[in-house]
């Protein structure tokens, strides 16, 4: 059977969880990018809440919280097949519990890890390179990242900027964090369009851009570093490169 | 901000710029005071990367370019006709504001000239960071320096508000100090070193006892010196450094390639180049001590003061006590793995963690994706050995250097220049 689920964190884990209890699983698949199969039959997956919750409860309990992190973030990534990835990573470490982070190397285990090590690359970089403005009082950011890191932004920046209001706005996947008075939520399907910056936004802007160009030391120049840390991908919504 | 605010930065930056210390780390805290902005996160954050690859964490300016002092090596000296500017407490405390809600920058760095006298500089400084943490209610991360000379009672009011303080030892010797700096007294440099370092000592202890204690530099002390402007060797360097660990309980010490500035008979020619491949395999050395259970003396011989500058120390190690090694990957202790070359602390972690489970191979050595090409000459895996060549510090040194021509590396496109914790 090929489970089809909505693309949540939360649907994935109640596939998960008709693995167990209804039919074994021949594979779990977005349903919007689903390709028929004539070899498998197919079934919708309804996202349920406290179905989730049993897996998800299981995972922290019989295998490790270390090992819940690794696949929630893995189901962040842009990797494909990430589904399956984690479904043979949930069959092999149930069966090992507690000891399963153990197998680095393991071919079950050792997907997982990479993925998540480059998710986990991806949120802390954008960390640092995410760039805000001042749009009449409310900060707002723009940005393409490779993999789904949003959910993973909004707490960081919701301490900092406590008593701010901001926008996060992941134009590859219309996706956006809006947060005000220490709330924050996720909305899809939206479109913002370019954005105009007034005069002392763009005077703000300019003295970052002048205070970054100075602070290189001409005898130390080496572009190729500068690449390694901020590859192009990211550049264009950085306001030093623009 | 008016107009000359573009000015003053480009003044001001361009004078603090040869500072080394950029980090944020080594401090978490959460934004807990009522209508305040910013935090700190413990494994600091890097915000941007200037065109030299540098990282950029904190936004690292000058209070004041206008010095009463005339050190040889530096810009600022007073004899040096340079234009000279001053930020306001207010101007420094606003522009950072603006650019940490912009998420351009972690926190401050605030250096300065000695203007005036070292109380007028250290007073100023303690000015901007009581706005910054009161006025502005900003609890991101601060770094200051500390004016070697200013009054005691000023320090340690700067230091329950800043994250870190560094007091600059400039120099590796008392001698070097004298020739280039004759107005600084060394005893003016450590005895805020000293201070700092017994009021953090204290704040430990009391936080043990009281919930609310007044916090002291929680990110610790650090301070820098000058590589290559006096003749002193890296034995010397590191010696003063290990001691500057022991007795002072820095978090770092960092150094600085000098760039040559000014001319002077004292110091090297202005055609030289600074010594980064130096100051590199410093930067390597000090690692070793403060991660890798390495004494400062352990990386020298008796007739060679300076490290190797075509190999890495922990290499040039390896390669004089050759009779350690191999050592066996399934066998050895934590320790015994942080010797081998090229082997690093999340390698070895990875190792001991994967062992408990089966023997490791070379393959799933490879599959952690440990980096092997200095390693493999210096270890073996279930007793086999993968170096395919002599077990002799030459023939290693060939082959290395072999590999190394065919991969074209350059030894410029190094990491963690003054990035990392």
């Amino acid at each position: 059977m090929n489970y089809l689920y909505d693309g949540t964190f939360e649907g994935l884990m109640t596939a998960v969880y008709y693995h167990y209890k209804k039919e074994k699983a021949d594979g779990i698949y977005e349903l919007n990018s689903y390709q028929q199969s004539i070899v498998f039959q197919s079934e919708v997956v309804n996202t349920d809440i406290s179905k989730a919750k049993t897996v998800s409860d299981a995972i922290n309990k019989l295998i490790s919280r270390e090992a819940y992190i690794h696949i929630y973030y893995c189901h962040l990534s842009n990797a494909i097949d990430k589904e399956n990835i984690i479904l043979d990573f949930l069959i092999f470490a149930f069966k090992y519990g507690r000891n399963t982070m153990n197998f680095y190397t393991h071919e079950k285990v050792l997907p997982i890890n990479e993925i998540y090590k480059k998710v986990a690359r991806e949120e802390h970089r954008i960390l640092g390179i995410l760039r805000f403005s001042d749009i009449g009082g409310i900060l707002y950011a723009k940005y393409s990242p490779d993999n789904d890191v949003s959910i993973l932004l909004a707490e960081h920046f919701a301490d900092r900027y406590k008593y701010e209001k901001f926008i996060i706005y992941d134009e590859k996947r219309k996706k956006t964090v809006i947060y005000s008075d220490n709330n924050w939520e996720i909305k899809e399907n939206i479109n913002i369009d370019n954005i105009e910056f007034s005069a002392n936004e763009k005077r703000i802007h300019n003295l970052w851009k002048q205070y970054f160009t100075d602070l290189a030391i001409e005898e130390r120049k080496n572009l190729n570093l500068q690449f390694q840390f901020v590859p192009a991908r990211y550049r264009k919504d950085m306001t030093e490169f623009k | 901000m008016d107009d000359n605010l573009f000015e003053k930065l480009r003044i001001l930056s361009d004078a603090a710029k040869y500072d080394v210390s950029c980090v944020s780390s080594g401090v978490e805290r959460k934004n807990n005071s009522v209508g305040g902005i910013g935090n700190a996160s413990a494994a600091g954050i890097c915000h941007a990367w200037s065109s030299d690859g540098r990282c950029i964490s904190l936004l690292k300016i000058l209070l004041t370019n206008d010095c009463i002092y005339d050190c040889k090596y530096c810009l600022n000296r007073v004899t040096n006709p340079v234009k000279r500017a001053s930020f306001t407490p207010e101007e420094v405390a606003e522009l950072t504001i603006q650019f940490y809600r912009r998420n351009y920058i972690e926190g401050l760095f605030l250096s300065s000239a000695v203007e005036k006298s070292p109380d007028y500089t250290m007073e100023n400084i303690y000015r901007t960071l009581e706005l910054l943490r009161y006025k502005y209610n900003f609890w991101g991360y601060v770094h200051v320096k500390v004016i070697p000379g200013a009054n005691s009672l000023l320090v340690q009011k700067a230091g329950m508000l800043a994250d870190r303080m560094s007091v600059n030892i400039e120099l590796p010797t008392k001698a070097s100090l004298h020739l280039l700096a004759p107005q600084k007294k060394a005893e003016n440099i450590l005895q805020p070193m000293s201070l700092i370092h017994n009021e953090i000592s204290r704040a430990i202890e009391d936080k043990s006892h009281f919930k609310n204690a007044e916090r002291f530099v929680p990110g610790g002390q650090s301070t820098q010196m000058i590589i290559g402007a006096t003749p002193d060797s890296d034995r010397t360097i590191l010696n003063v450094s290990q001691n500057l660990y022991d007795k002072y309980r820095m978090k770092r010490v960092f150094f600085s390639a000098y760039i040559p500035v000014a001319s002077s008979p004292n110091l090297p020619a202005v055609s030289t180049m600074p010594p980064l491949v130096r100051e590199h395999r410093l930067y390597q050395a000090d690692w070793l001590m403060r991660f890798y259970y390495f004494n400062s003396e352990e990386l020298f011989t008796e007739i060679e003061p300076n490290l190797d500058l075509e190999f890495d120390p922990k290499m040039m190690y390896a390669l004089r006590h050759l009779d350690k090694f191999p050592i066996e990957i399934n066998k050895a202790s934590y320790e015994e793995l942080l010797r081998i070359p090229g082997l690093g602390v999340t390698s070895a972690q990875r190792i001991i963690r994967e062992r408990k489970n089966a023997e490791l191979s070379y393959d799933s050595l490879k599959k952690m994706k440990t980096v092997l090409k200095r390693a493999k000459y210096f270890m073996t895996v279930k007793g086999k050995y993968y170096g395919n060549t002599k077990f002799d510090p030459d023939s290693i040194k060939n082959e290395i250097r072999m590999k190394e021509i065919q991969k074209q590396i350059s030894i410029f496109e190094f990491q963690g220049w003054g990035t990392h914790p």
